[in-house]
This record gives C-alpha cells, sequence and structure tokens, in this order.
C-alpha cells in the first residue's frame, strides 16, 4: 500500500506551495487551483528549496531562482529555460485528505552522471 | 595547450593560453560554453576533465559544491590545464560562434578617474589597452594581482569601440576587492580586463517596453541600458519604467544623471527612487523634479506603479539577492513576463 495521506487538501491555499513529511519522505504540495501535485521539495536544476524559491501564476509553476517552469496541469516544462522533467507522484483526494502514491523517495539525478559517462553519446 | 570540447551539440577544438581558463579561451574563440557569473560562485560552468593536467584554482568555489572531483569534474571559470586535454560540458546548446553580440577578449587596464558618490558607493573607469565593444547590460571581470580572483563588474557606460569602462561598485563589508578600492590610492592601478560577458542585454530591435529593477550598485547595467535608449532615440516609440532602490536620500547616486535621461526622453522614461528606510513625505525628489519618490522596497514600488502596464515588456533585476527574488515575483506574478523576456544575472 503506497497511497499516503499527506495534509488535508484545504491546508494548501490556492497558488501557494507547503513542505510536508510522510513517513520520513519529504514532498511538496502545490495548489493550482484546478487540482493538486505533489512533488520532491527540490528543484531538479540546482537543489533550490521549491518551498521557498518556487511561485505558481496560471497554473505554472516557476523556480524563481533560475526561471525554470513546469506547466502543474500538464506536467510538462515551460518556458525557455527549462531542462529536466519535475518527478510528480501521483495524488487523489478522498474526502478532505490528499493523498500521494509514494513507493519510495524519489531523488534526482544531479550530475547527468549517466550521459557524462556515456562514450557513445558524445561520440555520436 | 589545445582543448578538445565534447558536448552534446558537437565536438569543438581550441587553444588555451598558459594560466588561461578553459573557460575564458573557449568564449574568446567564439564558442558558446555554458556559463553566468564567470567567478566561481554560481555552478554553471561545470565540466568533465576526462584527459589532460587540469588545475581548479579557487577549491572552494561556491559554485563548486556539488562536483564529483573524483570524476574530474570542475569549473571552467576556475580552471587552467598544463597538457593538451579532453573535456565534456553535458550541454545541448554549445555553438562554435556567437549568435549575437560580442566575442570577448583579454585586455590590460587602468583605474582612472575614481570618484566617491555617496559614503560607500564609488565610480571609476578603467582605461583598457584594446578598444572593448559590448552590449548594454553586461559585465566584464576584473582581476587585481594581491586580490584573489577576478571579480564580475557591469559597466555603466555604453560606447561602442570604446577604451573606457566604466563601473560603480558598492563597498561591502569585509570584500576584498571594494576593501582595495576604498582603502587604497587605486589611480593608475593596473589590472586584468576579461569581457564583455553576460546575457542581461538590451537589443532595440527587440521593440518591447523595459522594465528595469535595480538595487544599490546593481543600477549600473541599467544605466548602460538607459544610455543606449537615449541615444538612440528608443522612448520615442517605447516606455520605459526605471525603479532604485536605496536605503535613504543620501544613499542616492546618478539622480543627476537619471533626471537627465528623463529629460531626453520625455514623458515616455520614469524612474522611480524607493527609499527603503526613510519616509520622506515628499513625491519627487527634493532637487530633481523629474524623480519620483517612494519609500519601501523597490519591487514593492514597482508593483504599485505598475499595474496594468506590463504589455510587450522586458524586465532588468539586478541587486541583492533578495531583491532579485523580489523583484523576480513581481515580474512573473504580476507582469506575467516568460522567462526569455526576464533578464538578470544569475550569479548564484
Amino acid at each position: 500500500m503506497s497511497w499516503r495521506r499527506i495534509c488535508a487538501a484545504d491546508s494548501v491555499a490556492l497558488n501557494s506551495l507547503k513542505k510536508f513529511e510522510v513517513d520520513g519522505i519529504p514532498v511538496v504540495v502545490a495548489n493550482y487551483g484546478d487540482g493538486f501535485r505533489v512533488f520532491p521539495p527540490i528543484c531538479p536544476h540546482m537543489e533550490e528549496p521549491l518551498e521557498e524559491s518556487g511561485l505558481i501564476e496560471g497554473k505554472v509553476l516557476t523556480c524563481t531562482k533560475h526561471l525554470w517552469q513546469w506547466n502543474l496541469a500538464t506536467c510538462q516544462m515551460e518556458g525557455t529555460e527549462t531542462e529536466k522533467l519535475m518527478h510528480f507522484y501521483d495524488v487523489k483526494q478522498e474526502g478532505d485528505d490528499l493523498l500521494a502514491f509514494i513507493k519510495s523517495e524519489h531523488i534526482y539525478e544531479f550530475d547527468e552522471e549517466d550521459e557524462m559517462d556515456d562514450d557513445d553519446f558524445f561520440n555520436s | 595547450m589545445k582543448i578538445t570540447l565534447q558536448t552534446k551539440s558537437g565536438q569543438f577544438e581550441y587553444d588555451c593560453a598558459p594560466g588561461e581558463t578553459i573557460l575564458s579561451a573557449g568564449l574568446r574563440h567564439g564558442i558558446t560554453l555554458p556559463y553566468e557569473c564567470a567567478t566561481g560562485t554560481c555552478g554553471t560552468c561545470r565540466c568533465r576533465v576526462m584527459q589532460g593536467d587540469a588545475l581548479m584554482g579557487w577549491q572552494e568555489a561556491p559554485g563548486a559544491a556539488r562536483l564529483k572531483r573524483e570524476k574530474g569534474d570542475c569549473l571552467m571559470c576556475q580552471t587552467v590545464v598544463s597538457s593538451d586535454a579532453l573535456i565534456r560540458v553535458a550541454s545541448q546548446n554549445v555553438l562554435g560562434a556567437f549568435p549575437r553580440g560580442h566575442v570577448p577578449a583579454h585586455c590590460n587596464g587602468a583605474i582612472a578617474n575614481c570618484r566617491k558618490l555617496t559614503h560607500d558607493v564609488m565610480q571609476f573607469d578603467v582605461m583598457i589597452d584594446q578598444p572593448m565593444s559590448f552590449d548594454a547590460g553586461q559585465f566584464v571581470t576584473l582581476a587585481v594581482a594581491g586580490v584573489t580572483g577576478p571579480r564580475a563588474y557591469s559597466m555603466v557606460n555604453f560606447q561602442q569601440a570604446t577604451d573606457r569602462l566604466t563601473f560603480v561598485v558598492k563597498r561591502s563589508a569585509g570584500g576584498a576587492f571594494s576593501d582595495w578600492l576604498f582603502d587604497t590610492d587605486v589611480a593608475g592601478a593596473t589590472l586584468k580586463v576579461f569581457g564583455p560577458l553576460g546575457a542581461a542585454t538590451f537589443y532595440p530591435d527587440e521593440a518591447k517596453n523595459i522594465i528595469c529593477i535595480g538595487g544599490g550598485s546593481g543600477i549600473a547595467g541599467m544605466m548602460s541600458i538607459i544610455e543606449r535608449a537615449c541615444q538612440e532615440n528608443y522612448f520615442n516609440d517605447h516606455k520605459g519604467h526605471v525603479f532604485f532602490g536605496v536605503r535613504t536620500l543620501k544613499d542616492c547616486f546618478y539622480m543627476a544623471e537619471l533626471s537627465e535621461y528623463v529629460t531626453c526622453a520625455g514623458p515616455n522614461l520614469s524612474v522611480t527612487v524607493a527609499l527603503s528606510d526613510e519616509d520622506t513625505g515628499l513625491a519627487t525628489h527634493p532637487d530633481f523634479d523629474n524623480l519620483k519618490l517612494d519609500t519601501g522596497f523597490v519591487h514593492e514600488a514597482a508593483s504599485r506603479a505598475m499595474t496594468g502596464k506590463f504589455d510587450n515588456m522586458v524586465g532588468y533585476v539586478a541587486g541583492p539577492p533578495p531583491m532579485v527574488d523580489a523583484a523576480l515575483r513581481v515580474l512573473i506574478a504580476e507582469g506575467k513576463l516568460p522567462p526569455a523576456d526576464i533578464r538578470y544575472d544569475k550569479f548564484s
């Protein structure tokens, strides 16, 4: 059973981000108006804490540090700066509660290690 | 030494002079290597040295905090090689020639015309031995013998093929460069200059209205932008909104220059000086009645004044990091500006 209760849905105000810890796993909940998204609490770019650096406007989440953006309605990248997808946990609402499907904590690979070590990629 | 550079957009080769960083060597050959600060603080210019002898000068650079040293990762802006080297950069956007703007170069400079503008702000010129052209809003790095590591400063002036670069520096507590500048007779002192650098640039052919939100010496690059705009009568057809934050009236500088710009530009250019620590009760500057005064943080002044006026806008932001963050929020949330239309140097 990996659906975990994160919080009461009404505890995250419209167009705001709030950090929670669920069974020792930190997550951020974003309320973008049409629903909620739950994702790891740091920016996949340079580990900025999204609860502080994040800004939601028009369903788009911006990390204000370097202007990477993701559309919270479609989960896709937005804008001209963004180079990596955000990891979104599946989310659902049951009554007043917000639940996310978290098998284990998602950790971003920050140094693109696989790519840097990929000789074929660089030689192609 | 020869650098062979592998990127996701192809392979490049270029020469690197003894003692020269991998970054500046690549940039001066017109290769669009990724960087932001060029001085070790941001971490954008990370690369991996696959072969060759490389040494990263500033081991404790803030931008180096997350490097995988054991894999040969280093910051290009801090690294010199002592042999031919093979390096990798995980970028898809490296080009072999600048699509726009000026290829940077090394030159020698000497300090002249030092002038204290307030108790803790100084303007000075650096006379350089080779003419430089730059875009309004760009910066160079200045390296002084005896002061560890180059510093990045934006040009205040705007001229093509000039031998004079003008800078403004606010004294920062414990800052080695500003201590040197304020505490010694620096006139005639020589320094190494590399530039121009940076992408917080103004191009008149973009034909957008402009908003500048600057705090303290962050106004530097904006002075260059307004200077260019005035030189080219840009404000005949476009609006300009400048918000300049300082603490109190006695911390103001460039008031005469800004007032002159407003006089030249006419009603399409407005300048608001926001005083964070003083409520004068005045609507305009006591000495320059075409400069508006406001009380509070500069991003708040911008927010108050700009409601409904963000049409076709490009925004420039510079200043202390908390001010930059707050101003970016205004431009994104209230101005609805996309990242392509928000320009600032990402120095952290």
